[in-house]
């Protein structure tokens, strides 16, 4: 049973700099909870709390219902991977790996039959006897893997262990930690900044900035249901289109931007009700706009004509650019289609899909 | 071409410059004594006779024992020690810390002669003199050591340190199973100067060693060379002098390579 239950969790640094605020959090047994944001969203130092390699300053930490604020990392039955790997350069792979369980005076055997285990699940009977710089990025980061499965523990902690790897190495690693997820049933922590990443692995995202947590869901439910503009604009690439206007009463509400005006549908209407008059933020993602003509039956809202900026053919999909004088949009389209930088057209959202934030709280409203 | 001629010709300069003190003392200690006035580097005939004498009159090889367990025993020291203060200095936090490392840079400003007398007479105090601890003790530990130990630790990566932690490892397992094997260029330095600096003290071992058999090789060679039982004689004195210088040069020899690295790349990592 290894559930970890973080209660008003705080990290002030001597230098008074508040890494983590108040943070409340519960990770399920056999729970795959990856922690997302920014770089210096304290989302690493709230892993190494976890660890216990940073202290807490206020809060408490239990991880199977023991409390372990001062409990040293070494008693606290977690594994670490770390992005640089962190392997001990004068050991060979299968030294690297069984380190852990010879401090803790497994039997040899014990160690041994542990390590092949390990080796064999990740692929390393091979390399048993290289040392760390001797083996490429990917088997590094496998061995640092095994280090930290060899032990059985009850959580295991990765610290953005994929950003020193190569995009298709990074795809492979994560389709493999999945699958070790599955083999292992044991409650992983996974801290990135990649939200990529942290939506293909998780059951569970917990979206940070500035230390506070800003929302807790399931994947999916993260991006069609984002809490506020932060998530809303981080979660998702290309990011969500976000564009400031005003709502506007004629009889139907009405959105009024700076260049573009869109009638909306009447279900918003309770919602966006307090808001006429008031400035709003609406955000759009970029698959949710539509070139007119090739919308097909989906309840759109009126039609807009823009002018193409950029175009980006990725391949599978094209991503076109378009402004209204200030600020630049995206739109996700198929590559059936081809267009031309200059090129006009008739955009419509997806009536749908609209999105609206209060400007000073930056919570969603509708 | 030029260039590198002129290049090559200044570094010739500087080895005969550097060298030839030594190579005329190791080739007088074999030349017969009425050669040596020259500074003729091949002497006529090679003779041991010089080295016969030293043997024959001082405890050179009791010396020699007592200078190999006193600089080992100052360099096991300083190792231990000066690496594990390096390491909290390096990577435990508390408070004060900073504060320690200025004194610590500070001592290193002092003179050996300021504290001189006030060791002398905690020696006497202690006891300690005319016993080995009154040479091994108070340099068991020093800033010079200390701060290279630090520094270099401060090169290691905070995760090398944070996964030992994980894997069960408390501060002295990971600085003797993890930092150590990883700071093999900073233990040979800090070991071969130390073992030097110690190797050659003769003050110190002047100051609070009467008894002839407790001697370390220095003292006992300069009160030789000095004290007049070498009886003028430039040979034997020169034979003593090789002897004493033998041991150092074996050493740096045989660790020059990771002596070196550490040189060129202390200081800079951080």
């Amino acid at each position: 049973m290894a559930r970890v239950e973080l209660v008003d969790v705080t990290k002030v640094y001597d230098n008074k700099v508040t890494a983590v605020n108040t943070v409340n959090l519960v990770i399920e047994d056999r729970e795959f909870v990856v922690l997302v944001g920014p770089s210096g969203c304290g989302k690493s130092t709230l892993l190494r709390m976890i660890a216990g390699l940073e202290e807490v300053t206020s809060g408490d930490i239990f991880i199977g219902g023991q409390r372990v604020n001062d409990v040293p990392p070494k008693d606290r039955d977690i594994a670490m991977v770390f992005q640089n790997y962190a392997l001990y350069p004068h050991m060979t792979v299968f030294e690297n790996m069984a380190f852990g369980l010879k401090i803790r005076k497994f039997p040899r055997e014990e160690i041994r039959r542990r390590v092949l285990e390990a080796a064999d699940i990740l692929g390393l009977q091979e390399l048993l006897d290289r040392k760390p710089r001797a083996l490429s990025g990917g088997q590094r980061q496998r061995v640092a893997v095994g280090r930290a499965i060899v032990r059985k523990p009850k959580v295991f902690l990765f610290d953005e262990p994929l950003s020193n790897l190569d995009a298709k190495l990074r795809v492979q690693m994560r389709i493999e930690i999945n699958r070790l997820h599955k083999r292992l049933q044991t409650t992983m922590i996974y801290v990135t900044h990649d939200q990529v990443e942290a939506m293909t692995m998780g059951d569970k995202i917990v979206v940070l900035r500035d230390g506070v947590v800003q929302q807790v869901d399931a994947p999916l439910n993260l991006y069609n249901n984002p809490a506020n503009l932060f998530v809303a604009g981080f979660i998702g690439s290309p990011a969500m289109n976000f564009m400031a206007g005003i709502i506007q009463d004629n009889g139907g509400f009405v959105f009024q931007g700076k260049r573009f005006r869109f009638a909306l549908p009447e279900s918003l209407g309770d919602s966006l009700k307090p808001y006429v008059g008031r400035r709003v933020i609406l955000g759009v993602r970029p698959e949710h706009v539509y070139d007119q003509q090739l919308a097909g039956r989906r309840p759109l809202t009126n039609a807009q004509e823009v002018q193409v900026d950029v175009i980006e053919p990725i391949g599978n999909e094209v991503f076109l650019y378009f402004g209204d004088g200030e600020k630049s949009y995206c739109m996700r389209m198929s590559p059936d289609k081809l267009y031309r930088p200059g090129e006009k057209l008739q955009i419509a959202l997806d009536a749908r899909k609209l999105f609206f934030f209060d400007p000073q709280t930056e919570q969603r409203i509708a | 071409m030029a260039r590198k001629v002129i290049l090559y010709l200044v570094l010739l300069v500087g080895i005969v410059v550097f060298t030839y003190p030594f190579f005329w003392m190791l080739m007088a200690s074999l030349a017969p004594e009425k050669e040596i006035e020259s500074l003729v580097l091949i002497p006529s005939q090679v003779s041991l006779n010089s080295y016969r004498q030293v043997v024959e009159k001082i405890p050179i090889f009791r010396a020699f024992c007592n200078s190999l367990l006193v600089s080992g025993a100052v360099t096991a020291g300083v190792l231990v020690f000066g690496s594990m203060v390096g390491y909290a200095l390096s990577r435990l936090r508390f408070r004060g810390r900073n504060l320690i490392f200025y004194i610590l840079l500070f001592t290193m400003t002092l003179p050996f002669q300021i504290t001189l007398i006030p060791q002398y007479i905690l020696m006497v105090k202690l006891g300690w003199v005319d016993t080995y601890l009154a040479l091994i003790a108070p340099y068991m530990m020093n800033a010079f050591g200390i701060i290279m130990f630090r520094q270099f630790f401060l090169s290691i990566p905070q995760d090398l340190i944070d996964a030992a932690r994980i894997d069960g490892c408390g501060d002295l397992q990971i600085l003797f199973r993890i930092l150590w094997p990883n700071s093999i260029p900073a233990l040979v330095t800090v070991g071969i100067i130390t073992f030097m600096n110690s190797w050659n003290e003769v003050l110190w071992p002047l100051i609070v060693i009467r008894v002839e058999k407790l001697m370390t090789m220095p003292q006992l060679i300069a009160l030789f060379a000095v004290g007049g039982r070498a009886e003028a004689q430039l040979g034997v004195k020169l034979a003593a002098a090789t002897m004493l210088a033998l041991p150092i040069v074996l050493a740096y020899l045989f660790f020059q390579r990771y002596f070196i690295e550490s040189m060129a790349t202390s200081g800079l990592k951080e």
